[in-house]
């Protein structure tokens, strides 16, 4: 049995993506990129005012533009079903992005929420044509100020999978009498996902049959929601996203360009794409929350923490958006003696917040390892050392066993290999000419989650095996792991593998969030290979052939494949399939804390008088549990530091505080990093197994992100004497 | 919309008298962003790129003339030596793709605030020539900025070139930006030394590009032309102090006015002390911020 | 408008092409050639980067018009049949595709880039590839991957 040429195992091999060839040549097709006969374009019409009502909609010019087929406002779109409250008891429910039933209502919720839509024979008559819609308002006083609404926030709910708060003893008053404390305020701006791709949907109606071409990280929920606002049978629906070119979160909820798409196709009858532009992307998708938030920490003169408080307060809408889980680091990191964390959110006329890689933790962990930093400073402890006087053995907040916990390790490992050694411990005492040089470190920590994914494999008697599962593939490279576990686990080559995805059609899956795709389909995936090797042993006790190749057993048993399947399609089966995952998620946390972790190690050059920052080199060490694919996995986690980078330094919506529009929607205004802005970056990874989860996945999607902007910080105020607690940082706020 | 694409720059000319509305079109780095994202529908394009005229340059009379038409990636190229301020601004702009299409010429059809090239011709006196089919005419660079994306220009006029004196001295630009590349400037600047002379102007940093006169009165009166010797820090704080005070800038999405007075304040210093060692050592080429 | 241009070596025609359209919707439209991606439309982000008379440029910005008479080439044209070019295969060797959906310009980028400077620098390689924006990789397999192919090829 060939497994690969030098005998090893699959699993663990840095093999080459399957798609690579098809992206590099430019044969992938991508949501936009299907041609059907009589394809016609659609164009947004975003409105302008944050909230109000529409009293009238001029669409005569529009009409007029050649090449339009039709304008479509609420006065004349067809109706749809409203969107279902989003409810656990039916998870396709979370998918919907916002509550508003576009197109069907006169009211407007925030600026830039789609009023009508222009479908054209090109996309330019469209475009022209949708910037002549005249829309009249009659404007109702909106809420739109973040800021100003903070003192406004309230309590937020908490639920078993992301408690709203915490409290282990009485932090307030350790605090209080605390010989060294930090209590700070840092805030956070909101981010936008800015996939390369942006969201597009080509959508086509055959009578009562849908097919939609969606770039889309949620196939199975999208559908459903699909057949429940257009009213058809889920069976009718069909969800295609082989290749999406990126997510981040962003492509995860049904959005307005995905319903109006379909809308208008079954309006026109004709095939309809509508392809976002990049304006489009910013003003009618959800972003990331921005937040204000406070870190307290109270410790004795030897750096032994007797007190944690972090408390947050995030943004929502109006018209939907979710909680984040802002303080959840605070609840696993640091064995204080006592914790208290509060989540709060702001309610405003203002586009629902949306998940964008590692919701809260991404920019909780900004605070929390920036105050950290800053308690070390106040110690004069080193803060590698800090984290170390307080690593906890158990869950600090409720004692819970670690499933696997190998920060320490990493922090070792991390160390080492970055030279941390070599970091003097007094800020601004390193100067390069004119640039001011520093060091700073944080930590890096995502909980781990598995959930349940439907799954068949065929194995055929001429070798080859078929995986069909219908998860979404954005780049992160599940086709290939996924292949890799299922050759492993069948001892047939990896060329012999093929992986079907990206398919409603296909047995549903979970949608790509909360970096626990690979787990889940990992797991249904080994258990389908172990039906399929108990059936084979079977056939090969009965044929004589026992220890020989899948191939001679079938042949010999005359069986032109066998079929395993895990989890059900059916109705009930999928009801049953849910209940059974979400009791699962809910034991696993009741007993575990699950966690991926790691250390971020970098350096930093400030320009002394301009305040220019520029990264100069970096080192992380992760415990992401077993790595299957060294080049699928640290590519993930590259990318998750380098978003970082830009959230650290560039990447900011900046909003007009008075009318609630985002001033700066393209990629010309908001910045993200470019190569040149990006050092050498050094990964590391433990690569021990998690007991607790398939073949020990811990997930690479989100981890790579948190902590990042933290050790950026902690490096700048290492390098200058400067904390910025407000990001990104800019020069300005450096120099001036 | 029409097309008109011109083979000769009479021909050119011709169809701009004929259709004053008509928007030139050469590297399309800012007119297509226009019509992509529909904030612009002319009525006509006039293509420029295949009127060869506009894509030469040459050197007559002391000066180069610089067509309208060559691309950022030629005068790096081919004029790096001769024209080191303008290669250098060159070098800043956008990417290599957007280097390889973007001119000069479209930089000053343009007229942004923050377009790269416009310190640099600023201060090195640089003229820019237009015409059209009643004649040509140049235009000094100070005069041609007239407001925020605005110039000079008449409804029937096409930028043929620009006219700049080969470096004689030293010439220095630099930006500060965010990023590392694909950098908008925050702020820009440019200084020029001839004998005798000194250039200086600023970008991103008031509704026009301009010129700093004080400060350049200043240069010309306290260099120590005859002795060249490294400039006192408080010749350079001065200098700068004449820089920032030239600045009116606003808040915007890329920066604060403060910070870009201070910014300015610290490429002025650099830059002339670059310029000046270079003047010293008569020429040599230097990095930009 | 009538359109004619060559493309990957072969001789193309677009009708009804409208007179403000960029080459980069032609191909990507009427000429059935999607390889190039279209993310930005205001050349920030290098998706639509394709060859004009050797030249690479941002598709996005040239007017369909401009082309006319002109050799385009875009990453459909690079390979050899089955067999990819070197900087493709050196794209997947390297693990420096995600999503794929800035490869194709990143393709044509570093294609040109080896082809004027066949042992480039670090530094050359970041100031080359700067135009192109990823959102996935973290860039430095990337760089890999030029090494890679200017190393082998």
């Amino acid at each position: 049995m060939t497994r690969t040429v030098d005998g090893e195992h699959l699993v663990g091999q840095p093999i080459d993506r399957i798609d690579g060839p098809a992206k590099t040549t430019g044969g992938a097709r991508f949501s936009a990129e299907h041609a059907y006969p009589g394809l016609t374009h659609a164009a947004l019409v975003p409105a302008t005012v944050s909230r109000g009502r529409i009293t009238a909609i001029d669409t005569a010019a529009a009409a007029a533009v050649p090449g339009v087929i039709t304008v479509l406002t609420h006065g004349n779109a067809p109706k749809l079903n409203p969107p279902k409250r989003p409810t656990p008891a039916n998870l396709s429910t979370l998918v919907s992005g916002t509550q508003v039933n576009y197109l069907n209502t006169d009211e407007v919720h925030w600026d830039g929420q789609p009023v009508a839509v222009v479908v054209a024979e090109t996309s330019h008559a469209a475009r022209e044509a949708a910037a002549l819609v005249h829309v009249s308002y009659e404007r109702l006083p909106a809420v739109v100020d973040f800021a100003a609404e903070e003192p406004n926030a309230v309590a937020q709910k908490g639920n078993p999978v992301m408690p709203g708060s915490a409290k282990k003893g009485d932090a307030d008053a350790a605090l209080a009498v605390a010989p060294v404390t930090v209590d700070a305020r840092y805030t956070t701006p909101q981010h936008h996902h800015n996939a390369l791709e942006p969201h597009a949907t080509t959508a086509v109606w055959q009578g009562d049959e849908l097919t939609v071409h969606d770039s889309t990280q949620s196939i199975t929920w999208l559908r459903k929601h699909l057949a429940l606002r257009f009213g058809v049978p889920e069976a009718k629906v069909r969800v295609l996203a082989p290749f999406v070119g990126g997510g981040f979160g962003g492509k995860g909820f049904a959005w307005p360009g995905t319903i109006i798409a379909v809308l208008a196709a079954r309006a026109t009858g004709r095939p309809v794409r509508l392809l976002l532009t990049r304006e489009d992307v910013h003003r009618a998708v959800g972003a990331r929350t921005p937040s204000a938030q406070r870190v307290a920490l109270g410790a004795d003169t030897g750096g032994r923490l007797t007190a944690l408080v972090h408390t947050s307060v995030t943004r929502t809408s109006r018209v939907g958006g979710q909680p984040e889980q802002v303080t959840a680091p605070a609840q696993h990191l640091y064995d204080a003696t006592n914790i208290r964390t509060a989540q709060s959110q702001t309610t405003l006329d203002w586009m629902p917040n949306t998940s964008m890689r590692a919701p809260g933790d991404a920019i909780g962990s900004f605070a929390l390892e920036s105050a950290i930093d800053e308690l070390a400073g106040e110690l004069g402890i080193d803060p590698v050392e800090l984290r170390m006087r307080n690593e906890p053995e158990r869950n600090p907040i409720d004692g819970k066993r670690f499933s696997h916990r190998m920060l320490r390790e990493a922090y070792a490992l991390g160390a080492r290999r970055f030279g941390w050694e070599n970091r003097s411990p007094e800020p601004r005492s390193t100067r390069d000419g004119r640039w001011l040089v520093g060091m700073g470190v944080a930590t890096a920590y995502h909980p781990a989650m598995q959930f349940t994914a439907n799954v068949t494999v065929r194995l055929a008697a001429d070798g080859t095996v078929t995986v069909r599962c219908g998860f979404q593939e954005m780049g992160m490279g599940n086709a290939t792991v996924q292949a890799q576990i299922a050759a492993d686990a069948l001892g047939v080559p990896f060329e012999a593998v093929r992986v079907e995805y990206g398919d409603s059609a296909l047995p549903a899956s979970v949608m790509a969030g909360g970096s626990m795709q690979t787990s889940t389909v990992a797991g249904s995936v080994l258990a389908a290979c172990g039906k399929l090797t108990r059936r084979l042993s079977t056939l090969a006790r009965r044929t004589g052939m026992q220890g020989r190749t899948p191939t001679e057993i079938l042949t010999a048993a005359r069986v032109p494949f066998i079929d395993a399947a895990v989890g059900s399609d059916t109705r009930l089966g999928a009801l049953a399939g849910q209940a059974r995952m979400l009791a699962k998620v809910v034991r696993d946390q009741r007993t575990w804390a699950k966690a991926a972790c790691g250390a971020h190690f970098c350096e930093v050059r400030v320009d002394a008088d301009t305040g220019e920052v520029r990264v100069s080199r970096w080192t992380a060490a992760f415990d992401v549990g077993r790595v299957i694919n060294r080049k699928t996995a640290f590519s993930q986690l590259r990318g998750g530091i380098v978003m970082g980078i830009g959230m650290a330094l560039f990447e900011e919506a900046l909003v007009d505080r008075r009318t609630g529009r985002i001033m700066n929607p393209s990629l010309s205004g908001y910045h993200v990093p470019v190569h040149a802005d990006v050092p050498p970056i050094d990964i590391a990874c433990l690569d021990e197994p998690d007991p607790t989860m398939p073949l020990g996945i811990l997930g690479v999607g989100e981890v790579g992100i948190t902590g990042v902007a933290a050790a950026i910080a902690n490096a700048i105020h290492h390098a200058t004497g400067s904390r910025i607690r407000d990001l990104p940082i800019t020069p300005d706020k450096l120099v001036t | 919309m029409d097309f008109l694409r011109p083979t000769t720059l009479d021909e050119a000319l011709a169809l701009k008298a004929e259709r004053p509305g008509a928007v030139p079109i050469a590297g399309g780095t800012d007119v297509m962003v226009e019509l992509n994202f529909d904030h612009r529908r002319p009525e006509a394009l006039l293509d420029l790129t295949g009127v060869a005229e506009l894509a030469e340059w040459s050197t007559s009379d002391g000066q180069v003339r610089l067509g309208a038409g060559v691309p950022y990636t030629r005068v790096i190229t081919e004029l790096g030596d001769v024209l080191p301020g303008l290669a250098m601004a060159s070098r800043t702009v956008g990417s290599p793709q957007i280097r390889n299409r973007g001119t000069v010429g479209g930089n000053l059809g343009a007229a942004s605030p923050a377009g790269d090239t416009h310190p640099v011709l600023l201060a090195t006196g640089a003229r820019v020539e237009v015409a059209s089919v009643r004649g040509g005419r140049t235009i000094a660079a100070e005069a041609f900025y007239t407001g925020v994306k605005r110039n000079a220009l008449e409804p029937d006029e096409l930028i043929t070139a620009v006219h700049l004196p080969p470096a004689s001295g030293a010439e220095q630009f630099a930006k500060v930006g965010t990023r590392n590349a694909m950098v908008i400037a925050v702020c820009s600047f440019a200084v020029v030394l001839r004998p005798g002379y000194a250039g200086v102007a600023l970008g991103s940093a008031a509704p026009v590009p301009r010129r700093a006169a004080e400060a350049e009165r200043f240069l010309v009166a306290e260099l120590p032309w005859q002795t060249p010797v490294p400039l006192a820090d408080s010749l350079k704080r001065a200098f700068a102090e004449l820089v920032a005070g030239a600045a009116d800038p606003i808040d915007d999405v890329r920066g604060s006015a403060a910070y870009r007075r201070h910014a300015l304040g610290v490429l002025a210093r650099r830059a002339l002390t670059w310029a000046w060692d270079d003047y010293r050592n008569n020429g040599g080429e230097r990095q930009c911020a | 408008m009538r359109l004619n241009v060559t493309v990957n070596g072969e001789p193309k025609q677009a009708d009804d092409v409208w007179e403000g359209e960029s080459l980069l919707y032609v191909l990507r439209e009427r000429l059935g050639l999607p390889g190039s991606k279209n993310a930005c439309e205001q050349g920030e982000c290098g998706s639509c980067t394709v060859y004009l008379d050797g030249v690479p440029v941002c598709s996005c910005l040239v007017a369909a018009g401009q082309a006319e008479g002109h050799d385009v080439r875009t990453v459909e044209g690079l390979a050899d049949g089955d067999t990819l070019d070197p900087v493709q295969q050196s794209f997947v060797d390297a693990g420096a595709v995600q999503c794929g959906f800035c490869t194709p310009g990143l393709v044509v980028a570093a294609h040109d880039l080896l082809h004027r400077v066949p042992d480039p620098s670090d530094e050359e390689i970041r100031e080359a590839l700067a135009g192109n924006l990823c959102r996935c990789t973290g860039y430095e397999k990337i760089l890999d991957a030029v090494r890679n192919a200017a190393a082998t090829s």
